[in-house]
């Protein structure tokens, strides 16, 4: 591991800003901890998208899979076989995993070009929905209704709200070091190398299926933990949100306009406007229902025109030109893919 | 004027209106309030029934508190706090926990169809909080009740007694295709009907799921030409039971008689078809479910309606939605009552005992057994009325024969 992820982890901001939000449970109440607890797993989720599409370009719309895989597989494990949910947890990553490292195969197999492989992706995410609809062990349309929470951690019952909250800290925070470390080891150079210029990277001696299919299968993965994870604490798990290719589109949204390939910018682009539509919904939803779509639609078109590179790319950059700080960090600032 | 209010002038009146607005605090405290929270889906996809629900409820709870309030509790006035969940389940649960722990809301009520209701449950029942659903086909959570259809005494017996019964105006159903909307209710009812339709002697001859997706059902409907049944029962969402009915009138089909539920008696399909198609398909072999009927034999509902029509400041006509809310305002208002006070188990406990019987005159459904929650906090008496459309775009009762206005054309 390169010094950069050092420099970022050895940033006393960084842990203080991480002591900070690790204290929420003892001063939030119980709605706006809820909220931060949302807001966590799309940071989750985001982070691990990046890895794939940020660091190494590939624009996949199809991870509401690996979502639908961890929450509703697990839970159906637990429910209709009463394997632990735990080993449920590893069973769905596992398979998350082998049909990540497929769709990689797939990509490196007909050299898909970015649309195309979006599009197959997003064909991977109707088709996992439609399965998960139809398919009676995993709940069917219906979905399933987990066991209420007693507080076992043995049984992954994490005991309520403060639980929760720490349960997707730490998974998010896992997604956040894992971004961090694959972006300052050899593996993060031939990923930006690969999404920068394929047949390049090619020439000089970078494994392309190999690459490809490691970070599939470790955004696979994480994506698929943060599934169990938030399906244990919503307690209810529905096909048409946790299979759904919505959400795939959301959490695009939410690390492109954070800047993608950074690690920062996706943490950052979840957590505000996942908090920002929750608050404004909660406080003007009933005068002025809609209101919180308008909003995010606004910012996107803005974010869009004026930052383009995302808000913490865009940041960096001008605090480093009035600072005129030391070079970029890899770890803090990577560029957008070039390849078409 | 404007540079007499110094910094230090705003200053020195901060305490006076400080104490100004703690007695004008004071003042509003002493006004009893029962907080309701109201949660509904105000933007989204489910958005058209808070649009025709939520001004009948508001007008009820008004009209509730012009009345005296809730006398129970000394005339304490009932205050809806809103919620707008976006037609989203995960954002329903986070609502929910939003009106209970900020709002510290006594209740909650809500459209709240069975996705919600399923998303809504660990909440309430983690805070205890009852909570009364407008449409969810089950009540899972111990603190939820629901006015909804259950999917097997409400939804499938309703539909598999109308076709058993269309025997006896001389038109025996023999076979029958089951065609409901493929999702969480839609699966549910086929389960049922696939064993109440043969035990009124009406043989299944096919399973013809409508997939939610689907930009035309001229396929399904293809497939049902083919096999030519009696009948086509189903429950479906209301996009599902217009491209049938679209795909039925590019193919002139009118072999089978159509049963459903809702989106077959509401006006949103005459719009949606326009008056040509609607009035080809819609007034021929075709019945619906539905809660609400111009011209049911219910003096109560028809008295409500046409209050609400003049004084009510609906956004649309009134329909099942507006029915369903009003209903829902004077189960809160009874069970209010009954409690006699804003602790969440008390009114827990008198949902469990709220009554309202047949012929009373807040009784706006048509239910001949009377409202009453069971054991499942479902309605013990279930039942729908089946309606036809008229060219004229009215409904007609056909079946029970108690609210009944006309046989049953086919």
């Amino acid at each position: 591991m390169r010094s950069g992820a050092f420099r970022f982890l050895g940033n006393p901001v960084f842990w203080l800003v991480l002591a900070a939000a690790a204290t929420m449970p003892l001063w939030l109440s119980p709605y706006y901890l809820g909220v931060a607890t949302i807001a966590l797993f799309y940071v989750g989720l985001a982070l691990s998208w990046n890895i794939v599409a940020g660091i190494a370009g590939q624009l996949s719309l199809g991870h509401s899979v690996f979502m639908g895989i961890g929450g509703l597989l697990s839970s159906a494990l637990l429910l209709k076989l009463g394997i632990n949910m735990w080993l449920g947890m590893a069973i769905a990553a596992a398979i998350s995993a082998v049909l990540g490292a497929f769709i990689a195969w797939l990509d490196f197999r007909f050299r898909l070009s970015h649309l195309s492989f979006a599009l197959i992706t997003l064909a991977f995410a109707e088709m996992g929905q439609l399965a998960a609809v139809g398919s009676e062990f995993l709940g069917g349309a219906s979905g399933l209704f987990l066991p209420a929470d007693h507080g076992s951690l043995l049984d992954f019952e994490f005991g309520g709200q403060r639980g929760y909250f720490y349960l997707l800290f730490t998974a998010s925070m896992v997604c956040l070091v894992a971004n961090l470390v694959i972006l300052n080891t050899p593996l993060g150079y031939y990923l930006r190398a690969m999404r920068d210029n394929e047949n390049a990277a090619q020439a000089i001696g970078v494994a392309l299926l190999r690459n490809k299919i490691i970070a599939m299968m470790i955004s696979a993965v994480l994506t698929s933990i943060m599934g169990t994870a938030y399906a244990r604490y919503s307690g209810f798990v529905d096909p048409y949100q946790f299979a759904s290719p919505n959400v795939s589109v959301e959490v695009v949204l939410f690390a492109t306009i954070g800047g993608l390939g950074t690690v920062l910018g996706p943490l950052v682009g979840a957590g505000f406007l996942v908090v920002f539509g929750e608050i404004v919904r909660g406080q003007f939803g009933g005068t002025l229902p809609g209101l919180h779509f308008f909003i995010d639609g606004v910012l996107i078109i803005v974010v869009i025109l004026l930052m383009p590179r995302g808000v913490v790319p865009t940041f960096v950059e001008w605090w480093d030109r009035r600072h005129a700080a030391a070079p970029k960090d890899p770890g803090m600032i990577a560029e957008v893919p070039t390849k078409t | 004027m404007a540079k007499n209010f110094t910094r230090r002038a705003v200053l020195a009146s901060a305490p006076g209106l400080y104490l100004a607005s703690k007695g004008a605090r004071r003042a509003y405290a002493q006004e009893k309030t029962v907080k309701v929270g109201v949660i509904q889906p105000m933007s989204g996809n489910l958005s058209p029934y808070s649009q025709e629900g939520q001004p009948a409820l508001e007008y009820l709870v008004k009209k509730i508190n012009a009345e005296g309030g809730i006398k129970s509790m000394g005339g304490a006035k009932i205050q809806l706090v809103i919620a707008d969940d976006a037609s989203q389940p995960a954002r329903t649960a986070s609502e929910a926990r939003r009106l209970i722990t900020q709002d510290d809301v006594s209740m909650i009520v809500g459209t709240l169809l069975s996705a919600q209701m399923l998303a809504i449950s660990p909440v309430v029942d983690e805070y205890k909080v009852p909570t009364l659903a407008m449409w969810a086909g089950g009540a899972r959570a111990s603190y939820l009740y629901s006015l909804g259809f259950p999917y097997d005494r409400g939804y499938a017996k309703t539909m598999a007694d109308f076709a058993g019964a269309l025997g006896n105006y001389d038109h025996k159903i023999n076979t029958a295709v089951i065609a409901c909307s493929n999702y969480e209710a839609g699966q549910q009812v086929t389960k049922y009907l696939r064993t109440m339709l043969p035990e009124r002697g009406i043989k299944v001859v096919a399973e013809v799921p409508l997939d939610t997706q689907a930009q035309d059902h001229t396929a399904s409907m293809l497939r049902i030409r083919s096999l030519k049944p009696d009948a086509v029962i189903g429950l479906m969402q209301p996009r599902e039971g217009i491209l049938l009915m679209q795909a039925r009138y590019g193919m002139n089909y009118h072999d089978s008689i159509f049963i459903g539920n809702s989106p077959y008696s509401d006006q949103v399909i005459w719009r949606e078809l326009g008056p040509d198609i609607g009035k080809a398909v819609l007034t021929r072999n075709l019945f619906g479910m539905a809660s609400y009927s111009e011209g049911a034999k219910i003096a109560s509902m028809q008295e409500l309606a046409a209050e609400l029509r003049s004084k009510g400041n609906l956004k649309s006509e009134v329909g099942q939605a507006t029915i369903q809310a009003a209903q829902t305002a004077r189960i809160m208002q009874q069970a209010l009552e009954l409690a006699g006070s804003t602790e969440r188990e008390a009114i827990n406990q008198a949902l469990k005992k709220v009554n309202i019987p047949f012929g009373d005159p807040n009784l706006y459904l048509a239910r001949a057994e009377g409202l009453a929650f069971g054991d499942d906090r479902m309605p013990k008496d279930s039942t729908s009325m089946m309606v036809q459309w008229n060219a004229d775009r009215k409904l007609e009762v056909v079946w029970p024969d108690l609210y009944a206005q006309t046989k049953p054309r086919v």
